[in-house]
């Protein structure tokens, strides 16, 4: 992205010495000024284009569904930030949490083409990469905040549209990081909101499955995900795309039931992705 | 063939799925440039409230988890509340009690995690007593109560203390802006009051609080939980 990085050096030695505080990070584990500058500066230009892309699907009737399978409080708190905005005034958006034990069996009757999922979870969460993963096959555009955890987030940066590390550390659950992040996508997104263009801009943005014109030449030659609704008795298999329910041919991949996610090619699924 | 495929294996057949929304354009740069410039000051104006806050509610977070640790020493447990964004605060303070990174686990629970007693009390007798109606039926002296609040005038927290204090409770409140009616209240033994006007600045400092109380509770060389 063309964004420019704003916060030089000198910024952030500034903002270590705001008020001369340093020397009275007395309290265990709450974090300096420093090590938050430098978070705000990692995120600052992903939770930017986050909140515009989030701002366009609100725009063009989405929903976003907010999902935290470890701590799902985190998802009720930002689902009532947009539902009910603090700031009088501020218009009311359709936000969501989902926390219900059976995620996917859920969220595949709720989510539409063109809604929005905020996961929020470890980078290993095995809940959160299979809602992210069958969310493309239900043409929902992903934003994902990463706390904590030990694995190599950019091993996992292909399973959401919008991957933002809030922190590795997992005490940025509890100690406000993570609130302060999904406070300020919120922010970000009224801003949009007041900004003039966001309407106009509506009609470009494309849900994450379709083509966009400098990478994809024919779609025939592309690969979607679909998720398999059921198989009738003549073998005829249902799927559900980013474009809706689709008739595929599942004959050279076996065993495959109703939920399993497919590598659509031509009217053919190729593989099974787990 | 039928093998499955690991998901990453699969990104050369559909490379323009790779988050081609609100990518940058000549158009939409200088926006972009705006929300990320707003990010970025937001993010430091939070931290250091976090700082400045944490700085000057030191002694009362010690004196606070002092008395936590001596109710939890003896057995008492926790309750925790507050409103909307609050109350998921509140539930994460609960979890950070109850699952903590490190230490000993204590006995903590949310007043808001049940919509059945949450919906039951506020229909049949009012909204102001969604608290302290449950602590009538759970609170006893020697347990804790903790309550969040943004504006620090939130009725229902307001009487829920009154009820722990009547129950000799110990009463614990976070609020914002100057505290409001909870930093007046007799009810109140210690209040922690984030000093600023934004009612996501506080919220995120208070979580900065919870933690620093949980911290110091978790600090303290007593005999904490079920050793």
């Amino acid at each position: 992205m063309e964004v420019q990085p704003r916060a030089t050096d000198a910024d952030r030695a500034a903002g270590n010495g705001v008020d001369g505080v340093d020397g009275v990070h007395g309290v265990d584990g709450v974090h300096g000024v420093g090590g938050v500058a430098d978070d705000a500066v990692d995120s600052a230009d992903a939770l930017a284009v986050a909140a515009l892309a989030l701002s366009r699907r609100f725009a063009a009737g989405g929903t976003m569904w907010c999902v935290a399978p470890e701590w799902p409080e985190h998802a009720r708190h930002v689902a009532v930030e947009f539902v009910h905005p603090v700031i009088v005034g501020k218009r009311a958006l359709p936000a969501v949490s989902v926390g219900t034990p059976t995620l996917v069996a859920t969220m595949r009757t709720l989510v539409r083409t063109g809604d929005v999922v905020l996961m929020m979870s470890t980078p290993e969460c095995p809940a959160a990469s299979d809602v992210l993963r069958r969310a493309r096959a239900w043409g929902a555009t992903t934003i994902w905040l990463q706390v904590g955890g030990s694995q190599d987030a950019g091993d996992l940066d292909d399973l959401g549209d919008h991957v933002i590390q809030v922190s590795t550390d997992d005490e940025a659950r509890h100690d406000g990081r993570l609130v302060l992040h999904y406070h300020v996508l919120w922010e970000l997104t009224h801003v949009c909101f007041e900004h003039g263009g966001i309407q106009l801009d509506v009609g470009r943005d494309t849900p994450a499955d379709e083509c966009v014109d400098d990478v994809c030449i024919t779609c025939s030659d592309s690969g979607r995900l679909g998720e398999v609704i059921d198989i009738d008795e003549s073998g005829i298999t249902r799927v559900r795309t980013a474009r809706g329910v689709e008739i595929v041919d599942t004959s050279i991949v076996a065993d495959v039931g109703p939920g399993a996610l497919l590598l659509i090619h031509a009217g053919t699924a190729i593989a099974e992705v787990r | 063939m039928s093998d499955a495929i690991p998901f990453d294996a699969t990104q050369f057949l559909y490379p323009f799925i790779a988050p081609s929304s609100a990518r940058s354009t000549p158009e939409n740069a200088a926006l972009l440039r705006d929300l990320s410039e707003s990010a970025v000051a937001k993010m430091r104006a939070s931290a250091t409230l976090r700082e400045t806050s944490t700085a000057r509610c030191r002694q009362a977070v010690d004196a606070a988890a002092a008395a936590m640790a001596a109710r939890f020493e003896r057995g008492g447990r926790l309750f925790v509340f507050g409103n909307g964004g609050s109350s998921t605060d509140a539930e994460c303070v609960a979890s950070l009690f109850t699952g903590p990174p490190w230490g000993h686990p204590l006995p903590a629970r949310a007043l808001v995690d049940d919509s059945a007693v949450l919906t039951a009390i506020s229909n049949d007798v009012s909204f102001d007593l969604v608290f302290s109606r449950q602590l009538i039926a759970h609170g006893k002296a020697g347990d804790i109560a903790l309550g969040l609040s943004t504006s620090g005038n939130s009725r229902n927290l307001l009487t829920a203390f009154e009820e722990a204090s009547a129950r000799q409770m110990l009463t614990i409140g976070i609020a914002g802006y100057s505290g409001g009616e909870m930093s007046r209240s007799p009810h109140v033994q210690h209040c922690l009051v984030v000093d600023a006007d934004s009612v996501h600045r506080i919220q995120e400092t208070q979580a900065a609080l919870s933690y620093a109380l949980w911290s110091a509770v978790q600090g303290r060389d007593t005999r904490l939980g079920w050793r």
